[in-house]
């Protein structure tokens, strides 16, 4: 007997004996044990063929339908239960689960024609609807429109292009840093508006952001802003 | 009172498109401070409005009275030339038969589910708790204290039932019958 069927599409034990239930036409309440069983065995063969993982529960149900085909074997003594019920009404129910699961299936394939949108990101509006005070930790793009409108609002000087000026550094990152963390540890909370001030050079501004910037890679100090544009408040972190 | 109904409406129209997710009748009645009752008639107004004007391309589907805007069926394939990949999230068969036993027969333990699929059904279910498609709902007092089962709003999202009761009847029938030959 050939068999011409993908193996794997098997869900367990049942599916297959109810393959063969239904291939061979047979009423599921009057099983023929024997052929069925041997059809059964002959398929757990050609599973392990194929090198397919015959799994323990394909095993039971083999030894439950030798068990079966044995005791009907057996000459009727006393009237007793027909050795197959237990199976046929498992099968039965199993049946029943198995064309519930074909509907759904249908009913998955029809909703998966509706086309939903995901939801809007709302979580700035959910917190602006929570009145309590939120710090928000402010990203490197906050920093830098804050830097922005520092700079619109200092006189930019006029460039003449066909003359270079160039400048000593009169400011470095690290006397800087080393400026602010005092103040920081003093204060414990500064605001970037007032340590920036309009009478200052744009080569210290620059020098102030980036030393910001250094502290909190060294996680020195945290930085928040409230609301974009508004001021950045920087604060001390105590190391553990 | 009909320019009022029309500004209800268009406010839930507002707060479906928001919310994208399935938005409940109790989270629209607490924003508009409407009652659960009317709201429910607007909405079932809508949804008729939707259905039956054939210039409208979205329509309001409801899942255990939650609301939310889909496309409509008829412009799938249009909608879908739109996505990057043709990805479809079906489950598995082996998905299916546990979660239509969970679905008929919840609460439900994994040694019931086990008994009636005859097979091991603990990896599935664990990905069908992760998908959010069942919930562990309770404990049956038996030694172990095994976890029951049952099936989660998102379960009838996936599927477009309105409600648990939506499932197909004609199995639960034929259950019994199954029932009444086993006795």
């Amino acid at each position: 007997m050939e068999y011409f069927v993908n193996l794997d599409r098997f869900q367990g034990p049942f599916d297959l004996l109810f393959y063969l239930i239904e291939k061979n036409e047979v009423d599921i309440s009057d099983i023929p044990i024997s052929e069925i069983t041997k059809q059964y065995l002959n398929y757990l063969d050609k599973m392990r063929e194929f090198n397919m993982n015959v799994t323990s529960e394909f095993v039971l149900m083999a030894s439950t339908l030798l068990e079966i085909k044995s005791k009907m074997l057996l000459p009727v003594v006393v009237e007793q239960e027909d050795p197959r019920q237990n199976l046929i009404n498992q099968l039965i129910e199993y049946k029943l689960f198995k064309q519930a699961a074909e509907e759904l299936k249908e009913k998955e394939e029809d909703q998966s024609l509706y086309i939903t949108k995901p939801k809007e990101d709302i979580s700035i509006q959910e917190k602006l609807d929570n009145e309590q005070l939120i710090l928000n930790e402010i990203n490197v793009y906050d920093l830098l429109n804050i830097f922005k409108n520092l700079m619109k609002d200092n006189i930019i000087e006029e460039v003449n292009h066909n003359e270079v000026k160039l400048f000593r550094e009169n400011y470095n990152v690290q006397d800087c840093v080393n400026d602010l963390l005092e103040k920081i540890k003093e204060f414990k909370k500064l605001s970037l508006f007032s340590i920036i001030k309009s009478t200052m050079k744009r080569e210290y501004i620059v020098v102030v952001f980036l030393s910001i910037l250094e502290l909190s890679k060294m996680k020195d100090i945290k930085i928040f802003q409230n609301n974009v544009f508004s001021d950045i408040n920087i604060v001390y972190c105590t190391k553990g | 009172m009909n320019l009022h109904k029309n500004k209800m409406k268009s406010i839930i129209e507002s707060l479906l498109f928001v919310w994208g997710e399935p938005l409940s009748l109790q989270d629209i009645s607490k924003i508009t401070n409407i009652k659960n009752k009317e709201i429910s008639k607007l909405l079932d107004e809508m949804i008729e409005y939707y259905n039956n004007s054939p210039d409208r391309g979205i329509l309001i589907k409801e899942y255990n009275h939650k609301y939310q805007f889909t496309t409509k069926k008829e412009n799938f394939n249009y909608v879908q030339s739109l996505f990057q990949t043709n990805e479809r999230k079906s489950l598995s068969n082996a998905a299916l038969e546990t979660i239509s036993i969970i679905a008929y027969k919840q609460p439900v333990s994994k040694v019931e589910i086990e008994s009636i699929r005859g097979v091991k059904c603990s990896y599935i279910i664990r990905s069908l708790i992760d998908k959010g498609l069942i919930k562990e709902v309770g404990k049956l007092d038996k030694p172990g204290k095994p976890s029951v089962y049952g099936t989660t709003d998102d379960f009838l999202r996936h599927f477009g039932l309105k409600s648990i009761d939506e499932l197909p009847e004609a199995n639960l029938e034929n259950y019994e019958e199954g029932e009444e030959k086993i006795t």
